[in-house]
């Protein structure tokens, strides 16, 4: 994998990582900002600014892949590479977890 | 219905400043309407209220106005215009949830940031360099051929100098 990705998304910005992980499935911007505003009980919104311009960025640099418009809304997926960063994050938050839990 | 115009300068560095202008005037009861050149900004009478107000300088969304538009109006943003590569969006304070703004990491802000310099740069080398050539030749031209005297050099580089004091006004507004 780049080295430069990996050092830009990892760590990965609470938005950056909510993006990945809803474009499991394919999905558009509001569509990942109404999912995330369920998923953590409203605590978590994400803006729009922030959001058009992470969603632009990840698909420059690979992470996530245009799929189809609709009503004006891209649709976009992960993709192989966006799987790989997600999962080095998510062993990276693991850890973070772990430690927190041996030591607290 | 009752309008009004002012004049008011704004650099690339005080895009705060201008948010909390609009919404001072909002709240004073002067709807924005929008920017013309010149920076002279419209505004029409309206019953005062909070609305907040908000920049995105994204050149790329431009380009797609319309899934750019239609990502922040279904976040409950109201487009106004784009003025310089600056978009305006406003959403009144009622309807938004504590201090709502459209960006809502520190990363995204230092983001917009860094594409507002970038492109701000990149026309400054350009302009510089397309001024640079020409004045050089000038300035030699007129030393050697025309034997001025020092007083006169000097004025033409007072000239050139002036040239980029104006560039640089440019670049910052």
């Amino acid at each position: 994998m780049d080295r430069h990705l990996k050092k830009v998304y990892v760590p990965m910005t609470e938005t950056a990582f909510y993006i990945l992980l809803c474009l499991k499935k394919p999905n558009h911007g509001y569509g990942i900002v109404q999912t995330v505003e369920k998923m953590t009980d409203g605590e978590v919104r994400l803006a729009p600014g922030t959001m058009y311009g992470s969603l632009s960025k990840m698909e420059k640099d690979g992470l996530i892949q245009f799929i189809k418009e609709e009503d004006k809304r891209k649709i976009y997926q992960i993709t192989n590479l966006g799987s790989e960063i997600l999962q080095i994050e998510l062993k990276r938050i693991e850890r973070l977890y772990r430690n927190s839990q041996e030591e607290l | 219905m009752e309008t009004k115009k002012a004049f008011k300068l704004f650099t690339i560095f005080q895009y705060k400043e201008e948010q909390d202008y609009l919404r001072k005037m909002h709240q004073s009861g002067w709807k924005f309407i929008k920017v013309s050149k010149l920076s002279v900004y419209h505004f029409e009478k309206c019953i005062p209220e909070d609305v907040i107000y908000q920049l995105d300088y994204n050149r790329d969304g431009i380009k797609n106005i319309d899934e750019y538009v239609k990502m922040f109006n279904d976040c409950g943003w109201e487009y106004l215009q784009c003025y310089t590569g600056y978009s305006y969006f406003r959403k009144s304070a009622a309807e938004a949830t504590g201090t709502e703004e459209i960006f809502c990491d520190n990363d995204s802000r230092l983001q917009m940031w860094v594409r507002v310099l970038k492109r701000r740069l990149s026309l400054l080398a350009i302009l510089l360099l397309c001024l640079y050539v020409p004045l050089c030749i000038i300035v030699s031209l007129l030393i050697n051929s025309l034997a001025l005297g020092t007083c006169m050099a000097a004025v033409i580089l007072g000239i050139v100098f002036l040239f980029y004091v104006i560039t640089f006004i440019w670049f910052v507004i």
